[in-house]
Order: structure tokens, then C-alpha cells, then sequence
């Protein structure tokens, strides 16, 4: 039933694409790059985010001035302050998009596992990152946002009131909880490019940056926004009274709206079971082509007399899967006699897609069930007819 | 000028010269501190940007 | 047998471009245009641009090779790659005298039947219009002397077919002196040409 769900989401998904690839050329459908977005709407957070750290308290009595400060008579404080906001929905936003899309085209099938499990930390770490932002304002929502938090964490089973009192500093709301979130909000950002680096090791050639029309098409709606909507604070937070009502972004406080609903206990199970199976994703299904019953060619081979050591497969295996080694002996042929380097496939990695096959000019790979000579059979075979 | 090259062409133009106008009011905005006008005008330019080079490439003026 | 009509192609379709599997015959040939044969490969990066060669020495008038859009190969890369060494193999065509509009790299993605099918049928059509051999007559090496000699001898004979079913060659105007180079690939059958000229010069 799962594989049949997913079959038509996969659907779905390609025929969006072909109406996409209606109006944009190919080369420029927003969906074949919605990890670049992210990287991009990243970068914009990233140095935004320093322009804003250089000038904001993490104290109760100075948080809201200094964040009025830098929207009121820091210049350029208020648009620096806007793009910073609107690039973290639009953050939100393409990688959100970027894991429907990959969850829905199969994208995490083989060795591209890694990508996946990291993904989904940088899924998490980014939600993280919003509300940690949202608090950091300290207005009237960001106690709110405190305190649904400080309640949810407290009901915990066993370690609730542990866990409420890490996330404070101590037994009531004090001056220790700004500093402390300062620090979840910058450091989980740089923790994030390290989730990266574990996100792009397997891929060779990542796709990091949009096309450039996308590029300038997002800058400037961030900035279109920012420039009709400014980013402004709810009143200032008042620790004596409590606000009852949230001013809702729905992509990162989502969780809070379901705390009107749901008990807390309920909350923090469904996100703990949203969370697992969204790891077990990629296990779920067969991994090898052969388990998926496409064809089952053998990882490759390289074969030893014939390989030059000129680096080709290495440089065009798009999942990293070979290593060039110092050659351990000269081959046979008179080219692979003379080479220093040597081609070797790491067998986990392989996904049997056999573009290193088409690579190597010197037929020094083959997929073992797949050979060069079948090919050429067919090939005949399909003239003679 | 075959079709499409008339069409986009003529959007290309159009944009052009919202560009044109959003530089003006980034030079109002700024001197008379019009912050948000300012910052807003540039996303007009960046967004007017976009889709010149989109209509660029749809109309056979660039491309592969 | 006239090249006007119904030439023969081969194509190469990777696992996760195009689902074919409606538009193919039993026997691996498209319903719509059963002239072309689909050979489906695990991806488009797979097949070697010396297949591509090997399907036009071996009677094919055109082979092409279908991957996924550009942007969304299922292995990353693929399309991309096999775009780059098609276009690449077409220049080396140019100087071979090979015509490069036969071959071709084209990219539709699962559900995009009709666009395939369409594009296909107007890739046959395009072969069909091309000119001459597919591939030229091998060149015999030597000095022209020679080679005037050794070509009107050897007209009739095997070294001037190039392939079964491909129309008989004509020596070219103004026939040039061959020269020793331009061998045809090693594993391309018909074209015998005489023993011992393989980088030979002045034999």
C-alpha cells in the first residue's frame, strides 16, 4: 500500500514537473534545485545572522531595545532585520520542498542514504533554529513560545522537570534563558554546515546554488517583502502577566498550534514517531536495483589489465563510489602499462548505475551482468531485424 | 523578428524600464531615508532582473 | 534498400527516464515506429559513445540515447554526462566525414510518452533525410599511386562494402591519395580493408 501511495505521489510530482518545464526551461525548474535554494536562503540567514548578532543583548531588560535599535536607527538594521526573517521561511520553505520532492522521486534509494539521515537532522536543527529566533526577540510571543516549550518538556514521564530546567537555566524563567538560547540559535547554525559537509560527501558535484534566475528571483521577493512588510516585534514581553494569543508563522510554529489541541505528552510522542520513520524512510523499501526487480547487473569491475589510472570514472561516479589508488602493479596493456594510478570501486558505495562503464575510454569497467559484449549483441541484433 | 523574439522582446523592454524606475526610487528612497522603499526597490530590480534573463532565454536572445 | 523510408535505429533507454514499457513491442521495437529499437540500459551515463559508433558500423542509420531530464537524472548526473560525450563524439563524426545529426541525445521523463514518442519519430524522420553512406568507405593507406590502383581493384571488392543492405559506394570526385590513418573502429565487422595497412605508410 505504501509503494502504491508513493507511486502516485512519484506521479504527481513528474507531471508538476512537466508543467513547470512548460513555462521554464529545463535548466531553470525550480524543483531540480530546491537544495540550492536552501543553500542559498542559508547563506542570506547566515550573514544576515552576523549583522544582527553584533548588535543584539541577550538580557531580559535589553533584548527587545536592542532588537528595536537595530530595526529603528541601525542603518539598514530594519531591511537586514526583514531579509533575515523572510529568508528563514523561505529556508523553511525549500527544504521542506527539497524532502517531499526526494522522499517522492525515490531519491534516497542506495547509497544515498546518507544524504537522507542527515537531511533529516537539518530538517530538525532548522526548526530548531526558528523558534530559538523567535525567542530571541523577546516579545509577548516569545514568552508564550517559552512557556509552552518550559510545560512541554516538563511533562516528560521521568525526566520532564530535567529537561525543563535545561532548557531555562534554573527553576523559573531568569536572565539565564536568553544567553542560552543565543547560543542554540548561533551555534546549531554553525553545527548545521557540519551536518552538511555529512550531507554532500556521498554526492559528487553537489547542485549547492540555484540557477541564476532563481537566485536573483529569490533576493529580491526577500527583499520585495521586506521592503512592504517589515519584520516587527509583538509588544515587549511582560514576565508579570501571561499573553494568551500567538501570532502564528506556520512553518516554524506549527508544533505550538498542535499544543492547543493535542496534550503535551501526545505532542512530543507524534513528533518522536514522525521523526523515527522519517529515519526509516530509506530502509523501507528494497535498496538494490536487483531488490527492486529493474535489472541486477553486479556492482563494477574494473579490470586490472586495461585500467590506465586516467581518472575519468573517478571524476564522474556521481555517488564518490571510486577511488584512484597508487597502482600496485602495471597491467597488461601498453597504456596500462605506464600508469602511476590505479581505479578502485568501492562495492557499498556502487549503485550499479554503470555511468563510470561510460566513462573509462579503455573498457576497464564493466557491470559484470551487463558486459560491453551483450550490449553490442543487442545492438546487432536489433540491426539485423 | 521572428514571434517569439517580438513577444519576450517587447517584455524584456517593459522590464527594462520598471528596472529603470525602481534605480529612481532606490535614489529617492535613500536620500530622502526612505529606508524600506529603498530596500524594497532593490527586490523590484532583482525580481525584474529574473525574469529578463527568463524571457531572455525563452526568446531565443540567449541559450543553449 | 532506400534510405527514404524506415530507417533503422537503435536507442538506448536508461531505467528511470521514460516509461516505455506501453510503447514497446515483444521484441524491443516501438510500436509508433518499428524501426526503432529500444535497448534499455541502467542509466544514460552507461552507454559508451563507442556504441553509438558501433550500432552505425553495424547497419543503423541513427542511434540516439534517452535519459531523464536534464536537471533530474535518478543517478545525478547521468544525463548530464552522456550529454557532453554525445556532443563530443558528434565533432569527432565531423572528421570522420560520419554525418553527427545521427546520433542524438534527447531526455523525457517518466510520464512524458507522447513527447518521446514524438521526438523519436522526428529523429527518424531527420536520419531518413540525411545524405549517403552512413559510414564512409574505409581508406586503403599508401601512396596515391598505389591507392588508385588498390581502389578501382578493390571497388567491387569487400573493402568497399561498408555494410549489408547499405548502398553501393561510389568513389568520391576528384578521388583523393589515401592516406594512412582514418582506420574505422577495431570492432566494427564489415569494414576488412586490406590486411597490413594499419598505420602502414607507403606500404
Amino acid at each position: 500500500m505504501y509503494s502504491r501511495l508513493l507511486a502516485r505521489l512519484l506521479g504527481w510530482t513528474l507531471r508538476l514537473d512537466v508543467a513547470i518545464n512548460r513555462v521554464y526551461p529545463e535548466d531553470f525548474n525550480p524543483l531540480y534545485y530546491t537544495g540550492g535554494l536552501a543553500n542559498l536562503f542559508l547563506t542570506v540567514l547566515v550573514l544576515s545572522g552576523i549583522f544582527l548578532f553584533l548588535y543584539y543583548v541577550p538580557s531580559f531588560n535589553d533584548a527587545y531595545t536592542s532588537v528595536q535599535f537595530i530595526t529603528a536607527t541601525v542603518p539598514y538594521g530594519v531591511i537586514i532585520r526583514g531579509i533575515h526573517r523572510y529568508a528563514a521561511d523561505g529556508f523553511m520553505i525549500a527544504i521542506l520542498l527539497h524532502f517531499f520532492r526526494n522522499w517522492f522521486t525515490d531519491r534516497f534509494r542506495f547509497s544515498r542514504d546518507e544524504p537522507w539521515i542527515s537531511g533529516m537532522m537539518l530538517l530538525l536543527f532548522s526548526g530548531f533554529l526558528g523558534v530559538s529566533g523567535y525567542v530571541l526577540v523577546w516579545d509577548t510571543r516569545s514568552q508564550l513560545l517559552v512557556s509552552m516549550t518550559a510545560h512541554t518538556l516538563g511533562a516528560m514521564p521521568v525526566i520532564g522537570g530535567y529537561l525543563e530546567s535545561m532548557f531555562i537555566g534554573s527553576a523559573g524563567v531568569s536572565n539565564l534563558l536568553l544567553p542560552r538560547l543565543l547560543y542554540l540559535h548561533a551555534g546549531l547554525a554553525t553545527f548545521l554546515y557540519i551536518m552538511l559537509w555529512w550531507h554532500y560527501v556521498r554526492i559528487r558535484h553537489p547542485k549547492v546554488w540555484p540557477p541564476a534566475v532563481w537566485t536573483l528571483f529569490s533576493l529580491g521577493l526577500i527583499l520585495l517583502l521586506t521592503g512592504l512588510l517589515p519584520a516587527v516585534s509583538q509588544p515587549t514581553a511582560r514576565p508579570e502577566s501571561t499573553p494568551g494569543t500567538l501570532a502564528v508563522d506556520w512553518l516554524f510554529l506549527l508544533p505550538y498550534v498542535g499544543l492547543k489541541v493535542l496534550s503535551p505528552l501526545v505532542l512530543a510522542a507524534l513528533a518522536v514517531v514522525i521523526v523515527v520513520y522519517g529515519l526509516y524512510i530509506p530502509y523501507q523499501l528494497p535498496e538494490t536495483p536487483a531488490a527492486m526487480g529493474i535489472r541486477d547487473s553486479g556492482v563494477a569491475q574494473v579490470i586490472d589489465a586495461n585500467c590506465t589510472g586516467c581518472e575519468l570514472c573517478y571524476y564522474d561516479c556521481p555517488y564518490n563510489a571510486i577511488v584512484m589508488t597508487p597502482s600496485p602493479h602495471p597491467g597488461v596493456t601498453k597504456a596500462a602499462q605506464a600508469r602511476k594510478l590505479f581505479a578502485i570501486v568501492l562495492e557499498s558505495r556502487c549503485v550499479e548505475c554503470g555511468i563510470c562503464v561510460g566513462a573509462c575510454p579503455f573498457e576497464a569497467l564493466e557491470l559484470p551482468r551487463l558486459l560491453e559484449s551483450d550490449i553490442q549483441q543487442k545492438v546487432v541484433q536489433a540491426c539485423r531485424s | 523578428m521572428s514571434d517569439p523574439q517580438a513577444k519576450y522582446g517587447s517584455w524584456i523592454v517593459l522590464l527594462s524600464l520598471v528596472s529603470l524606475a525602481a534605480v529612481v526610487a532606490i535614489a529617492w528612497g535613500e536620500y530622502s531615508g526612505h529606508r524600506l522603499l529603498a530596500g524594497g526597490s532593490v527586490g523590484v530590480i532583482l525580481l525584474a532582473y529574473s525574469f529578463i534573463l527568463l524571457f531572455l532565454r525563452k526568446g531565443g536572445f540567449t541559450g543553449v | 534498400m532506400p534510405e527514404l523510408t524506415a530507417p533503422r535505429i537503435v536507442g538506448f533507454l536508461c531505467d528511470f527516464a521514460v516509461d516505455a514499457s506501453a510503447l514497446t513491442a515483444p521484441d524491443g521495437t516501438m510500436r509508433e515506429a518499428p524501426n526503432v529499437t529500444l535497448i534499455k540500459v541502467p542509466c544514460s551515463g552507461f552507454v559508451r559513445p563507442t556504441w553509438l559508433e558501433f550500432a552505425l558500423r553495424n547497419g543503423a542509420a541513427g542511434a540516439f540515447v534517452c535519459g531523464c531530464p536534464l536537471g533530474d537524472c535518478f543517478n545525478r548526473l547521468g544525463n548530464n554526462l552522456i550529454g557532453d560525450r554525445v556532443t563530443q563524439l558528434r565533432r569527432r563524426f565531423e572528421r570522420q566525414k560520419i554525418h553527427p545529426d545521427r546520433i542524438a541525445a534527447i531526455y523525457f521523463g517518466l510520464h512524458d510518452q507522447a513527447g518521446f514518442v514524438a521526438s523519436v519519430k522526428a529523429f527518424s524522420e531527420h536520419v531518413a533525410g540525411l545524405p549517403g553512406p552512413v559510414v564512409p568507405a574505409p581508406r586503403t593507406a599508401g601512396g596515391a599511386s598505389v591507392a588508385r590502383a588498390a581502389g578501382t581493384a578493390g571497388a567491387g571488392g569487400p573493402a568497399g562494402r561498408p555494410a549489408a543492405g547499405q548502398q553501393e559506394i561510389t568513389a568520391p570526385e576528384g578521388a583523393r591519395p589515401a592516406s594512412a590513418g582514418a582506420r574505422p573502429a577495431a570492432d566494427a565487422a564489415p569494414s576488412q580493408a586490406t590486411d597490413g595497412t594499419a598505420g602502414a605508410p607507403g606500404a
